[in-house]
């Protein structure tokens, strides 16, 4: 299971603040292409964060089960 | 872990109260403390009334953690606390409170500033913008 965490706008257009996906292994584009296929995400700013690290959309990398992928619009602490 | 997030505005109490809690550290000889209050920003012909803050707590935690570190490093200081509000905070109430302690002066001022742009760079806060007529949008850090 991959568990994908919204928040901020992109949570108002998940209309969730969390979802586990039921996969072993996908590639971080094709999880971003079917996160964006549900929900149109590409329209929103955001980085990503794998396991509470901003890692580059682009990078080649594998989420695997029990990776906790972050969704995170810009911040505006303060 | 220091606790970080309160639930709601930081009352002006808290703040008294955790000056008075420095009175025994007598190797402190400056304190310097930034207070960010939410403001009636103008968007349109709507004012806002309110920001209700969410975080990614988790990774918020660890990334203070490290800024926490960082700071000690960098400046010479005896101690240092962040607070942040969660939930919501209306216009006029204060929700973030960062408190830097040192034996000297040069270096709160320096301190703080930096800790409040690391806050505002590097964690996963979140603020919707409650405006009057009950809309919202979502804050951007400028």
């Amino acid at each position: 299971m991959i568990t994908v965490n919204y928040f901020g706008n992109i949570a108002e257009a998940a209309q969730s603040n969390s979802e586990t996906l039921d996969k072993k292994s996908m590639s971080l584009s094709e999880l971003l292409d079917l996160l964006d296929s549900k929900y149109a995400i590409a329209q929103f700013p955001f980085q990503v964060a794998v396991n509470r690290k901003i890692v580059s959309k682009q990078q080649a990398l594998n989420i695997s089960d029990s990776d906790e992928v972050a969704l995170l619009p810009p911040f505006a602490g303060g | 872990m220091k606790k970080v997030f309160l639930e709601g505005a930081i009352s002006p109490e808290f703040i008294a109260d955790s000056i008075a809690k420095h009175q025994g550290k007598h190797s402190i000889g400056a304190h310097n403390i930034f207070l960010g209050q939410v403001r009636a920003d103008e968007v349109g012909d709507q004012k806002v009334v309110a920001i209700e803050y969410t975080s990614y707590e988790e990774m918020a935690n660890e990334k203070l953690h490290e800024i926490r570190e960082a700071a000690f490093e960098k400046f010479n200081l005896t101690c240092l606390h962040i607070y942040h509000s969660l939930g919501e905070v209306k216009v006029g109430e204060i929700c973030i409170f960062v408190f830097v302690s040192s034996p000297r002066r040069k270096q709160v001022y320096e301190a703080t500033e930096w800790l409040v742009n690391q806050v505002k760079e590097h964690v996963p806060i979140f603020g919707k913008e409650i405006l009057d007529n009950a809309d919202h949008q979502w804050k951007v850090n400028s």
